[in-house]
């Protein structure tokens, strides 16, 4: 190593330590916290009863933890199909370079960068049975004919909670599909137009192949974050009624600051972690390619 | 007249994707209007059927009486939720910053593993290190602090503004850098006197997402602080209206309020806010 280089390491140690006090060493932390048994008793006990995987035999035997796992999928699956969905037709219906497109794209960024908390309680509104305005509109498009009872039948939850969630994330997806249309080469286009190609070739043949990258990332990116979807939907329902909107996020924390069993908690969270690391490092895989090539 | 006929096509064209852009536009900013439109209405017109589009009769009497409530305090709400955004704003910054420049210039030993370690902390779940870090925040004496919260926020915010910096800096090419040391400035000066004003737009970006990070978490707050008084406008939030139930108009105006720094923000960094979703984003 030349000697110029060790300098470098003064300007990553600092940030390198407080991540590792308070993200690395917790991660490892939580590990051993799950296989341990720890509650609200031995909390801050130097001894703790070591009960190696049984937290984990716990949660895999508990019907609690395979109705989170199917409702964090169906949540997941949900709100990215849709999210994307309508956030390329967004981007691509908004792919125009005037003042009011672009005022028009910029306020729709707004739902993204506000507190989820609040979103949630507007969504919660939104869904209410008197006076939702979900309700009301659906009633006066002929979609249904009473009013739904939309947080309180477990079903009907899942499908509020991501819609909300669909709101908050549509602008993401459609900023970085934006930008990615936007260095797309309009001669490409233009030869296509010259070859005869339509609207929908234009879209697959050359729209498609040249966001790539971006569609991987952004749908990489998508379920990472709605995977582990907290306040949205903690706010919004708080994982009920009767469960069926726990997703596993809300079924960790429940089991650690409700029911104080912090190691079944860790156990669940780390089941979770491992499902994003398998993704995240499939992701990583992923960029490590693309800048190979 | 073929040539005739594809303009008219194309201007026609034009017109179904403003109309159709405009409409979509209207559906999804809908949330937000109805979000300040029932914060101007009293709770007998939000239950009005059928539903005021248009507050007949606006009025702010919502957020009087929001504001004039003894349960929780308000304004010292903000003045917690600005006091925590802001040291998360700083602390990340000063740590992420160097970080990203000394991962992007130096050839460091485990320099990839560190920038996995990184990428990796992004994509944390918070309730991944909730429950150890209110272990660790009770045993070292932060719990029920401003400490806990802000630390907090600073994992999410650090990776984050580490991995968007990083990029920046990898972006400025090395003979800069190299003509900057010639000249005979140390790294730490050709670090803040050449690369830092060169990446401008990149910190401003940083300021900004390290400060939304803090101001948008509600979580940290309310699971390591009991003290009420020490809640940020979100933890606050959810506890009035979500938990105890309030009036709608009363929550929506509580909600408008909380949105106001937001938009504040937005309106000034617009730009930076696009640029940080890109960048931060794609390439992670």
């Amino acid at each position: 190593m030349r000697r110029s280089d060790k300098v470098g390491y003064w300007f990553v140690v600092p940030a390198f330590l407080f991540m590792a006090m308070f993200m690395f060493y917790p991660v490892i932390y939580n590990g051993i916290l799950s296989v341990q048994h720890v509650d609200v008793m031995t909390l801050l006990a130097e001894e703790k009863e070591f009960v190696f995987l049984g937290n984990y035999l716990k949660a895999f035997q508990d019907k609690m933890f395979w109705n989170a796992l199917k409702n964090t999928f169906i949540f997941t699956i949900g709100s990215i199909a849709f999210q994307f969905g309508i956030g390329f037709f967004l981007a691509v219906l908004f792919n125009r370079e005037s003042r009011s497109f672009k005022f028009m794209r910029a306020v729709m960024m707004v739902p993204y960068i506000m507190p989820a908390t609040v979103s949630a309680i507007l969504f919660k509104f939104i869904f209410n049975v008197s006076g939702g305005i979900a309700n009301e509109a659906m009633l006066a498009l002929g979609l249904i004919k009473q009013p739904v009872e939309w947080l309180l039948t477990g079903k009907t939850a899942m499908i509020s909670v991501i819609i909300g969630n669909i709101w908050c994330g549509i602008p993401f997806n459609m900023i970085l599909l934006s930008s990615g249309l936007a260095g797309i080469p309009t001669e490409l286009y233009e030869s296509a137009i010259l070859d005869g190609a339509n609207i929908f070739q234009k879209f697959f043949y050359i729209t498609v192949p040249q966001l790539r990258s971006s569609i991987e990332a952004i749908l990489v990116l998508g379920f990472v974050y709605t995977f582990r979807c907290f306040e949205m939907i903690y706010v919004m329902t708080g994982g009920g009624p009767a469960n069926g909107t726990e997703l596993l996020t809300l079924l960790s924390y429940r089991s650690s600051f409700m029911e104080f069993n912090f190691s079944q908690g860790a156990a669940v969270a780390n089941i979770l972690f491992l499902i994003l690391f398998a993704v995240g490092l499939f992701y990583t895989k992923m960029l490590g390619r693309e800048d190979a090539e | 007249m073929r040539k005739n006929g594809v303009l008219f096509t194309q201007k026609r064209m034009k017109h179904i994707q403003s109309s159709a852009a405009v409409i979509c536009f209207l559906i999804m900013i809908f949330p937000l209007y109805w979000l300040f439109s029932s914060s101007l209405k009293t709770e007998a017109s939000i239950f009005s059927r059928p539903p005021e589009i248009f507050p007949l009769h606006p009025t702010f009497d919502a957020y009087v009486s929001q504001l004039q409530q003894v349960t929780f305090d308000i304004m010292g709400s903000f003045k917690n939720s600005l006091l925590i955004s802001f040291c998360t704003m700083v602390i990340s910054v000063v740590l992420a910053v160097p970080a990203a420049y000394g991962l992007a210039r130096f050839r460091l030993k485990g320099k990839n593993l560190i920038v996995f370690l990184f990428l990796v902390s992004q994509m944390l779940p918070q309730i991944f290190t909730l429950i150890p870090n209110f272990i660790i925040f009770k045993k070292i004496g932060i719990y029920n602090t401003y400490w806990a919260p802000i630390l907090s926020n600073c994992t999410l915010a650090i990776p984050f503004s580490l991995m968007m910096m990083r990029t920046f800096f990898v972006g400025i090419p090395r003979e800069i850098d190299e003509a900057a040391r010639i000249d005979g400035c140390n790294a730490f000066q050709s670090f803040t006197r050449v690369m830092l004003p060169m990446s401008a737009n990149g910190l401003a970006v940083t300021f900004v997402f390290s400060f939304l990070f803090g101001y948008q978490d509600m979580m940290y707050s309310l699971t390591y602080v009991t003290d009420s008084s020490m809640w940020p406008v979100t933890t606050g939030i959810y506890n009035v209206v979500g938990r105890y139930g309030i009036e709608w108009c009363r929550a929506m105006a509580f909600g408008c309020m909380a949105v106001v720094p937001v938009i504040l923000i937005f309106v000034f960094m617009q730009k930076y806010i696009v640029q940080g979703l890109t960048a931060g984003a794609v390439k992670g």
